[in-house]
């Protein structure tokens, strides 16, 4: 019985995201390949990090409102370890650890700042641990575009694309050529959608273990965790420097995609996103936030041109206000219908939106 | 000091100006079965509270096997062999029963990211001992039917019998149950008072609060009686029911 439950949430969501993929056939009648590989890379990334807050969130009810700060410790160790360029003048530091060495420091020192955000913090109650995140991202934020001398403060870091893309296989060109993509996004794109992978398959080999186990119980009930002579601030530590490593490959990922990196790129507004595209996909879920996250992006880079059919004769400025309201309302819509996401279970309903 | 499991001296708790528990000696033996008693609001819970470190005491030393557990934490003091009950049920309410059961149970080591992460088959086997020992549990407890629901749908008096289920798993040393009885129906609380006898005799050490008298009279072997977080009666059941003192706190007059 619950075997069949669970194929039709799957196919209820696998019907959906192929719908609003052929949405974006309809709506871009030419140049549509170029739009989609653009979404798939959003989407990928995005969904990662979803994938990661989900740990926090879903697995042990952990209230983490400072996401993108995980994301940019990530991606900023990364790209600072790396050679780059950084700064007003661009001042160029060539020596540097190759891609791969960079990006395993890198994530280990995104977990590495949830272990650190979350000593202090995690002992509070969940609304009082989502004000510390809250604080604890923009800290992180201004104090990256305050030390300009190594993270190039407002001006961000550039010329550092090179280091992974120098591993780009030649079929991607070749695909690309073909399609009118751009190779490096490409490249990008699969990165994305292959740590999407990597990281499903842990999760998975995690979340019917024992200590997937202990962590449901934390989300349930700390006090009774303790009683049963747990260490629950153990447990909620741990589930902060998975997530947060999860989050801080996906911050490099994103990195790598835009090509130059700002500390704009992880205002609130990334957490937010985030935090939609997990409930949309299913909180508690492990595969439930690529779903998510596909809509969500077709949502987001579509509704202009929706709205733009709606509204023939609106300037720009009269879109970006219809296309945010039809983002609401579209994921209003999604909710009402389905409260627990698209692969959540309503017995395991986290929100209660009703 | 010698054979007392756990000793209280001089345990003074106060929320604002209210004195919840103010105990100046208090010591159980090991296997004993204790009852503990007194009006609503004498500081039962608190005292549970206090000794099985949940809550800290303003002044005054607890000791558990002859350590210092005044300042040591819930879960240490949990690992230490002495495990309680929550007076409002603390089940982990979306998960299933036999998770429930099997997240209690399960030691520490076996609970650990690593081992997890590698699956060691001696985990497997660890897991399949476990779940035949939950299997046994719940079939004791008349639960087994419920195995794989979630523990949210269990009505108020199975949620009490998973939570007595979830604390013996572990064969604790010392068991606090703060009012396993209340909410049950009287046939459950039947079985359930058998099966707190028969733990006790087992040699585990027992404090139980509990409103239902009879119940207490019945099983206790010592009765403690708390009023207004201080000792007014400490002795067998049949001491208890002609103290004058608790009959004027507590039990009423009994005319009947
Ligand atoms: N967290 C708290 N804050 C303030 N006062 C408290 C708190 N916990 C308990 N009290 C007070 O301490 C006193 C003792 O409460 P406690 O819960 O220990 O009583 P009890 O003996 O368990 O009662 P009952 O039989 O009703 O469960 C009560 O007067 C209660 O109001
Ligand atoms: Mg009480």
């Amino acid at each position: 019985m619950t075997s069949a439950k669970i194929s039709f949430r799957l196919i209820f969501s696998l019907f959906v995201t192929a719908f609003s993929i052929y949405l974006v056939f309809l709506l871009n009648p030419d140049g549509a390949p170029r739009i989609l590989l653009n979404l798939f890379t959003f989407a990928g990334i995005y969904g990662l990090s979803a994938i990661g807050l989900n740990v926090h969130f879903g697995w042990t009810g952990l209230l983490n409102f400072g996401h993108a700060s995980f994301m940019g410790v990530g991606a900023y160790v990364t790209l600072l370890l790396m050679p780059h360029a950084a700064g007003r003048e661009g001042e160029v530091t060539t020596t540097g650890l190759p891609f791969f060495a960079a990006l395993i420091l890198g994530i280990g020192a995104a977990a590495l700042f949830g272990l650190l955000l979350g000593l202090p913090a995690i002992r509070l109650r969940g609304d009082y641990l989502a004000i510390v995140t809250i604080a604890a991202a923009e800290i992180f934020r201004l104090l990256v575009r305050d030390l300009e001398s190594i993270t190039g403060g407002v001006y961000g870091i550039i010329n550092y694309t090179e280091n992974f893309q120098k591993y780009r296989p030649l079929f991607i060109d070749n695909f690309s050529e073909n399609l009118g993509f751009s190779p490096s996004q490409a490249w990008v794109c699969l990165a994305a959608w292959v740590s999407i992978f990597i990281t499903v398959l842990l999760l998975k080999r995690l979340s019917d273990s024992p200590w997937g186990r202990a962590l449901r119980a934390v989300r349930e009930d700390e006090d009774a965790v303790r009683a049963m002579g747990k260490n629950a601030v153990w447990l909620k530590l741990q589930s902060f420097m998975l997530g947060a490593g999860i989050a801080g490959l996906s911050g490099v990922l994103l990195a790598f995609n835009y090509g130059s990196l700002e500390t704009t790129v992880f205002i609130p507004l990334l957490t937010f996103y985030v935090w939609a595209i997990m409930i949309l996909g299913g909180v508690g879920t492990i595969t439930g936030p690529i779903f998510g996250s596909i809509i969500f992006w077709v949502i987001i880079s579509e509704t202009d041109r929706l709205a733009y059919l709606l509204f023939e004769n609106a300037n720009g400025q009269q879109l970006a206000g219809v296309r945010f309201l039809l983002v609401g309302v579209l994921i209003m819509f999604l909710m009402i219908f389905r409260p627990s996401g698209l692969l959540g279970k309503k017995e395991e309903l986290l929100l209660d939106v009703k | 000091m010698s054979n007392n499991l756990i000793s209280v001296n001089n345990l003074k708790k106060s929320f604002g100006g209210l004195k919840a528990v103010d105990v100046q000696e208090l010591s159980f033996k090991k296997g004993e079965l204790t009852s503990i008693i007194g009006p609503n609001g004498a500081g039962k819970t608190t005292f549970f509270d206090l000794i099985s470190g949940f809550q800290s005491a303003d002044s005054g030393e607890v000791s558990l096997k002859g350590k210092n557990i005044s300042s040591t934490q819930p879960y240490k003091i949990a690992r230490m062999g002495m495990v309680r009950t929550f007076q409002l049920t603390k089940v982990f309410d979306r998960m299933t029963v036999i998770e429930n059961l099997l997240f209690s149970g399960s030691n520490i080591n076996n609970d650990s990211f690593l081992k997890s992460f590698l699956k060691l088959n001696s985990q497997k086997l660890y897991e399949s001992n476990l779940k035949e020992k939950a299997n046994q549990i719940m079939n004791d407890l008349n639960i087994g039917h419920m195995a794989d629901s979630y523990a949210r749908e269990l009505s108020g008096g199975q949620k009490k019998l998973l939570e007595l289920a979830r604390s013996i798993i572990n064969e604790p040393e010392i068991l606090l149950l703060d009012e396993p009885l209340a909410g049950v129906n009287p046939k459950l609380a039947e079985d359930i008072l058998s099966l707190i006898t028969k733990l006790s005799d087992t040699g585990i050490t027992i404090l139980m609060v509990e409103h239902n008298i009879e119940a207490v009279m019945k099983i206790s072997e010592r009765i403690v009686v708390l009023a207004e977080g201080s000792l007014i009666a400490d002795g067998v059941p049949n001491e208890i029911r002609t103290d004058t003192n608790v009959i004027e706190a507590y039990l009423g007059k009994a005319d009947e």
